[in-house]
């Protein structure tokens, strides 16, 4: 199976080529300037050092959020328009996943959402879900973490100590290689918050 | 041998796909508007227009092939929109547009929005150089001298607001609905123009100032509204159209004798507006001026028009690389 893995959703700028087990091609870069700049060439650079085609994929790879409402929408959007017209099965990937899946142990991957809040997680090391992602007071996740023996990843600084994520992106395509594919139309991001105009909306 | 662009436009809060043939001919066009959902917030609200750019880019692209029964295979170039607007909105058009060069090995043509309103009136009729473009937007009041397709050279443009913006901001302050502009307009001709505005920057210059005019509207509404007198909505919108437009088209007229232009084109969503297409219509009759204005569905934005401007772009080798950025401003060259 020839999978191109995409992640712009959070700080760590990831493209990948992976034929089945094995990474053909890899860019991972943290804090990338200009992403909207950079993703195409980079993307151009996967497929030129692998000697493959963008027909030539199988399965499509790409965070969904949550994370950056903007970085979200550049990769996804090319993973739509791919999937859309080469009909690549196309299946989407929980940033938090990602951010968990170079450990071991249980893991809790932090992304700062501001105002006290983050977008969080809880996950073992196959990757399960034991608290589901969400848009919460960093203080509520904490209380919810207190009975379990985590850790934290994250890009972020906060006001304890956090590790820098790994990320072991064959874990991620082994684990989801047999999911089900997303329609392209309807493969969206899962941001998790509405915005604020919606908010402010709502408490009217 | 024909040349097919397939234009995206996702500039403001519209998806919009087309595919026009040879600059001129609209094969197919699909609009999405998403103007009911910011109705609910009395105005555009950029990340909820970014949000629903996304949801929608491939389901529009789609449906513009299938209504032109052809395929990605049968495209000549890719236009698209990469400024200026809302960044977050202009991102998806220039990733999607981007995504489809590359893997279709299309010639990428970047076109700057107000160009695209330019052109929407080639899809009219060939445009005539020279020519004086009056572009009238939500962001922009600008007087364009066009020497040749893809010259432009800026006359005159507003000093503070544009026109659509003054326009909003009055239909605000009077209680009008959104959207604010259209609906001033509709107001404006049923109402008398009975209320003492002054008239906006009347010199010898090309450039235009509503800020002023603006401010009076928005003063007698207070003072009115402290004397308990009650504002008469038409009457006022009357009175606001007819001083803005009266100088718009005494500025433009000036334009053209000064530049000695025969041909007047008029571009962007004010265009739409009746009070000056009317006036601009009896004053080109008087002066023997030969004016196009565009159909109103090619007045909102349209990936139509920037398909007709991309087609002009694509013919003088205009290229944006995959690094193509959207800019929220970009100068019009």
């Amino acid at each position: 199976m020839k999978s191109l893995f995409i992640n712009t959703s959070n700080k760590q700028l990831i493209v990948s080529i992976i034929i089945d087990d094995s990474i053909k091609y890899i860019h991972s870069e943290e804090n990338s300037n200009q992403l909207s700049s950079a993703i195409m060439p980079i993307i151009d650079e996967a497929f030129v050092k692998t000697g493959l085609k963008p027909n030539d994929i199988d399965t499509i790879f790409v965070t969904n959020g949550p994370g950056s409402f903007t970085g979200i929408r550049i990769g996804l959007t090319i993973a739509k328009v791919m999937a859309w017209s080469l009909k690549i099965k196309v299946i989407p990937i929980s940033t938090l996943e990602l951010m968990a899946s170079g450990e071991k142990g249980l893991v809790a991957p932090l992304i700062d959402a501001r105002r006290g809040y983050v977008f969080a997680g809880l996950y073992d090391e196959d990757l399960n879900q034991i608290i589901p992602d969400g848009h919460i007071l960093l203080s509520e996740f904490e209380k919810k973490l207190s009975e379990y023996n985590a850790f934290f990843v994250s890009h972020d600084t906060f006001e304890f100590d956090t590790s820098v994520p790994k990320y072991d992106i064959v874990k991620i395509i082994k684990k989801h290689a047999n999911d089900e594919g997303v329609n392209p139309h309807t493969l969206n991001p899962n941001y998790l918050k509405l915005t604020e105009a919606e908010e402010n909306l709502n408490k009217k | 041998m024909d040349t097919y662009i397939l234009a995206i436009e996702s500039s403001c809060d519209e998806t919009s796909v087309s595919i026009i043939k040879n600059g001129s001919d609209e094969i197919s066009t699909v609009v999405l508007s998403q103007m009911d959902t910011h109705a609910n917030y009395g105005g555009v609200v950029p990340e909820i227009a970014s949000r629903m750019h996304i949801e929608n880019i491939t389901i529009v692209i789609e449906e513009a092939l299938t209504k032109a029964n052809m395929k990605m295979e049968d495209i000549t170039a890719i236009a698209i929109t990469y400024g200026p607007g809302l960044i977050g909105s202009l991102l998806i058009g220039v990733m999607a547009a981007k995504t489809l060069a590359y893997i279709y090995n299309k010639p990428l043509v970047p076109v700057h929005h107000i160009a695209g309103h330019i052109y929407a009136n080639n899809l009219v009729k060939p445009m005539q150089f020279p020519l004086m473009a009056l572009v009238v937007s939500g962001g922009h009041t600008e007087l364009v001298y066009m020497k040749d397709h893809y010259s432009f050279e800026i006359v005159g443009s507003t000093l503070d607001d544009a026109i659509g913006e003054a326009y909003d901001k009055v239909a605000r302050v009077v209680g009008v609905k959104y959207p604010g502009g259209p609906n001033v307009d509709k107001l404006a001709h049923i109402g008398k123009d009975t209320y003492n505005l002054p008239m906006p920057l009347d010199d010898d210059t090309f450039n235009f100032s509503f800020s002023g005019i603006k401010s009076a509207v928005i003063n007698l509404v207070h003072n009115e509204e402290q004397r308990g007198n009650a504002i008469i909505k038409e009457n006022l919108a009357c009175s606001f159209q007819n001083r803005v437009v009266d100088i718009l088209v005494k500025k433009t007229m000036h334009a053209l004798t000064q530049y000695g232009v025969k041909n007047l084109i008029v571009a962007g969503g004010v265009s739409a507006n009746k009070g000056l297409r009317e006036k601009l219509t009896i004053s080109c009759e008087e002066k023997g001026i030969d004016l196009t204005i565009p159909e109103i569905k090619y007045c909102t934005d349209n990936a139509a028009m920037i398909g007709a401007a991309g087609y002009f772009a694509y013919k003088l080798g205009r290229r944006a690389d995959l690094t193509l950025n959207a800019k929220a401003t970009d100068i019009l060259k």
